[in-house]
């Protein structure tokens, strides 16, 4: 861009070419409307009204006075360069708060929306509330704790085997479409991410993973190239269950020999101390936890599942016998380790069972409550169940509605001030 | 008419900075204008007490508790005794504060209202409103300018933003841009030897002119800090090395991202392409710039930007981002926008260097054209014009430009009464003070107005204790005859005659 220098004389009115008009994308939004800025200006100081109350009513009074007082005089332009005839603090209404736009990225919510997204905040407040449950009854000494862990491993053992099922089907038909399409390169990515997910999704489900990190998944190559162990003769998805069973004996026996050290570990400390962190540790479990994560995620708030693991370790020493201690220790790394991820999983397999999962933690939950604090009948776990139902039914209402309502106090303000988010490449290192 | 002013701010020298030195030239210029100025500033390691700096700009650093960033702590009430001191002892008339992070600055706004005094705020930053710490500034902001005079801004977008910041009526709010003391930033003269402190060797590659040149060499200085941008420059520069083989890079500045900058070197391989200076002084600024042909800025947020306006002034191109300020800063023949985006700077930064081989972009005259446009003269010159208005010898038409009183009065007369009186200058009675700040907000005008009325008794109570008689007012510095014109004009001649 050559241009001979400007006359010296800026004052002079300069080439209209040279003057700075912002270009408006496509994707800009509209310009503001005049209402729009007096609501921005708002200057709750009623004193500094003087702008805003100068329009919009007046405000095409204002500017026809000033032009007329202006008269001929060259016109306002937004540059700093010019030496303009107009004052300093002159304000040309026109132009005045142009690029301004406000609420850039508001999405109003959907009020069922919101109560089905809620579903994964109350999944695991229950599944809490379970845990908490069953500790107080193991140590009330109302339920063995022998059973309380085998109706957990039970259950983990039967999420384990429906997980096992949902990647079978799935790898087959990702077989099916991958023989279908003769493996077309723009296929190969998709499918490369897919196998991708399920492995590490694979390597979340066992035990080993979740307690010595899921190294195998960084370790072992994709599993396109994966073709086992040339020694075995079994294939490579038997190797890995057989993986993954190892490294559940595994965290088996190591929870079984560490449980005589956990009972001791917190003895010394007074029991209102234990129930004061052990409660604090729940709620960093439940502020802190991952609920937007996908299935993919590897090590979804890892604070949050250590806050659960610790206070299940401190609330081990209030136990009476080291069978008690391994029972709720185990127990806690299948509730806050384990059936996460199983939720996540479900999430993604189907949305009817996970409401229908929401639903039974909630009668659970509710139940086990009132059951801990009234007693064991019948009567109390109806009453209890009845109530957590209304209460989850509520709060999930409730909240929703509330969110929406606060949703018409969100004024968000972006201009040409604002830092602009730089915009890289995504680097293929 | 002269007037006695105290520009008051956490930031000034020794420590260096964009609004340290507007403070010091601003100030100067003034004094060159009759005006009496004053530097009022916290007391910085190793620099208490008064000093004299030239032109008899005397400043006072106050001795008070330094927490982040040489901000003082905001205390409110605090520095008003030694404050009212130093305002009896000056005589001073015009309080003129400098930059919203200041906190000094805000306390000393309101206390030179509940004394009665005139007051300006200068802005220099943006802020956005998105993030707890700046709702937080912007509260505070408010508080401080719900009673200023007047507001001026760098630039336009400045003023929008601290106009929505501050609720402000925009017409109490000037934009008076920076400037350069382009005597300081001259481009390289034909038989001036090219000057590299740091490398002498590299003297070999001084900038062939006339085009077309054999290297094209592209300057960045800059802090090496994120809102800066260096990430979208640690990006751009392999890129721009593969696409032009006879680019090079100068990057001066220092920084957490240094290092980022240095992996992005040594991973690509370009240690004889891209030189990395380290800091510079402020005065090294210029030796640096003249060895390069375009001066590359990609930062994210820029109230002004001076230093594109210096690079210019040096006879460099511009090429930088499309953000906050910086597109009223210069003309369009001197610069060259490209988004906020890796492939935009590429882009726009490769066809200037492109442009700029083939000889096309010629650039002999930048330097006179900046000269031109930006001097700290006519700064000094349009803020007396904001202390006459808010002084109240402009009047009212004649400074805020209509006067609602007339046309609308129906509808805003009322109210333009209590901003700005009837002789068009902000009254000083409390209760049209605790009026205005009022409606700062419904917990928080509750809480400024308390916070007035302690300061009103802190007044009268320090009226009352350390009587105004008591106080010993200052001798004048033995003032210079003001520069006249002819002075000027020799000047000039004697500039452009070395510049030819």
């Amino acid at each position: 861009m050559s241009q001979p220098g400007l006359p010296a004389n800026l004052s002079a009115r300069p080439p209209p070419h040279l003057y700075f008009h912002p270009p408006r994308d496509s994707t800009d939004p509209p310009r503001r409307e005049s209402s729009e800025t007096e609501r921005v200006i708002q200057p709750s100081n009623a004193a500094k009204a003087s702008l805003s109350a100068a329009e919009p009513s007046t405000r095409g009074r204002t500017r026809r006075k000033e032009r007329r007082r202006r008269g001929a005089r060259t016109q306002w332009k937004k540059l700093l360069w010019v030496r303009q005839s107009l004052p300093d603090n002159y304000t040309d209404a026109s132009t005045f708060l142009d690029h301004l736009v406000r609420n850039p990225k508001l999405q109003p919510y959907e009020f069922w929306r919101l109560v089905a997204d809620s579903t994964v905040i109350v999944q695991h407040v229950c599944s809490v509330a379970i845990f908490v449950c069953c500790f107080t009854g193991i140590f009330q000494e109302r339920i063995s704790p022998i059973t309380v862990v085998s109706w957990g491993s039970a259950c983990t053992v039967i999420g384990w085997i429906t997980w096992e099922v949902w990647v079978d089907n799935h790898e087959e038909m990702n077989n099916r479409r991958l023989g279908s399409q003769a493996s077309s390169e723009d296929d190969l990515p998709s499918g490369d991410s897919f196998t991708k997910e399920t492995s590490s999704a694979s390597g979340t489900q066992t035990p080993h993973a979740e307690v010595m990190g899921d190294f195998h998944d960084d370790f072992h190559p994709p599993p396109e190239q994966w073709q086992g162990d040339p020694l075995s003769n079994l294939s490579p998805r038997n190797q890995q269950r057989l993986i993954t069973i190892k490294s559940a004996a595994l965290i088996y026996c190591a929870v079984l020999g560490l449980s005589p050290i956990l009972k001791s570990l917190t003895k010394s400390t007074t029991s209102d101390s234990i129930w004061a962190i052990s409660c604090w540790l729940m709620f960093i479990n439940v502020f802190f936890f991952d609920y937007g994560g996908g299935v993919g995620a590897k090590f979804p708030a890892s604070l949050s599942t250590n806050a659960s693991l610790m206070a299940s370790t401190v609330l081990a020493s209030r136990l009476t016998s080291t069978t008690h201690v391994f029972s709720l220790t185990l127990f806690s790394i299948q509730v806050f380790g384990l059936f996460p991820v199983f939720r996540r999983h479900l999430l993604h397999i189907s949305r009817t069972l996970h409401y229908i999962l929401t639903f039974c933690l909630v009668l659970g939950a509710g139940g086990g409550v009132a059951v801990t604090v009234g007693g064991g009948s019948w009567t109390f776990l109806l009453l209890g169940c009845t109530l957590g139902l209304i209460t989850a039914a509520l709060t999930m209402g409730g909240a929703s509605w509330w969110l929406i309502g606060l949703q018409k106090w969100k004024d968000e303000i972006v201009g040409p001030w604002d830092a602009a988010r730089p915009r890289l490449r995504r680097r293929w290192a | 008419m002269p007037y006695t002013i105290a520009m008051v701010s956490d930031f000034f020298y020794p420590q260096p900075g964009g609004v340290e030195s507007h403070i010091y030239q601003l100030s100067t210029k003034l004094i060159d204008r009759g005006h009496k100025v004053i530097i009022i500033t916290h007391a910085y390691q190793g620099r208490t007490g008064i000093r004299y700096l030239t032109n008899g700009l005397k400043v006072y650093h106050v001795p008070f508790f330094v927490i982040y960033l040489q901000t003082t702590f905001p205390t409110v009430f605090s520095f008003f005794p030694m404050f009212r001191n130093i305002i009896i002892r000056e005589q001073v008339e015009i309080v003129h504060g400098h930059a919203s992070l200041s906190n000094f600055c805000h306390e000393a706004i309101l206390h030179a209202r509940t004394m009665g005094l005139r007051t300006v705020f200068t802005d220099h930053s943006l802020f956005g409103f998105a993030d707890a710490a700046s709702i937080l500034t912007n509260k505070l902001l408010k508080f401080a300018l719900s009673d200023v005079d007047h507001v001026i801004c760098v630039s336009h977008t400045c003023k929008e933003n601290t106009v929505l910041r501050a609720s402000l009526d925009p017409l109490m709010v000037s934009v008076i841009p920076n400037a350069v003391v382009a005597e300081n930033f001259r481009p390289l003269a034909k038989d001036e030897p090219i000057a590299t402190p740091r490398q002498p060797s590299s003297g070999a590659l001084s900038p062939q002119r006339p085009l077309p040149l054999e290297t094209v060499t592209i300057v960045v200085i800059s802090r090496l800090f994120y809102n800066k941008g260096i990430d979208l420059l640690i990006a751009a520069i392999p890129r721009l090395c593969a696409a032009y083989p006879y680019a090079r890079f100068i990057i001066a500045g220092s920084g957490p991202k240094a290092i980022d900058l240095e992996q992005m070197i040594e991973r690509n391989v370009l240690q004889d392409r891209v030189e990395m200076l380290g800091a510079i002084r402020h005065e090294e600024v210029r030796d640096v710039m003249v060895r390069g042909h375009i001066y590359l800025h990609p930062s994210l947020t820029e109230a002004f930007g001076t230093v594109i306006v210096e690079a210019a002034s040096c006879g460099l191109y511009v090429v930088c981002t499309r953000v906050g300020g910086i597109p009223e800063v210069l003309p369009l023949h001197m610069t060259r926008f490209a988004k906020p985006e890796e492939d935009d700077i590429v882009a726009q930064a490769g066809s200037a260097i492109a442009a700029m081989r083939a000889g096309r972009i010629r650039t002999e005259r930048f330097h006179e054209q900046v000269r031109m446009m930006y001097s700290w003269t006519d700064v000094a010159e349009r803020t007396e014009r904001v202390y006459d208005g808010i002084a109240g010898v402009l009047s009212e038409e004649e400074f805020y430009g209509c006067v609602e009183g007339e046309e609308v009065a129906g509808e805003v007369g009322g109210s333009s009464s209590v901003v700005r009186g009837r002789s068009g200058v902000a009254n000083f009675a409390l209760i049209d003070r605790l009026k205005r700040y009022y409606g700062c907000g419904v917990w928080a005008g509750k809480l400024f107005c308390i916070c007035v009325v302690v300061d009103y008794l802190l007044y009268v109570v320090l009226e009352f204790i350390f009587p105004r008689a008591n106080i010993d007012v200052v001798r004048d510095w033995p003032r210079k005859k003001a520069i006249d014109e002819t002075d000027e004009t020799e000047k000039l001649g004697e500039e452009k005659t070395w510049i030819t």
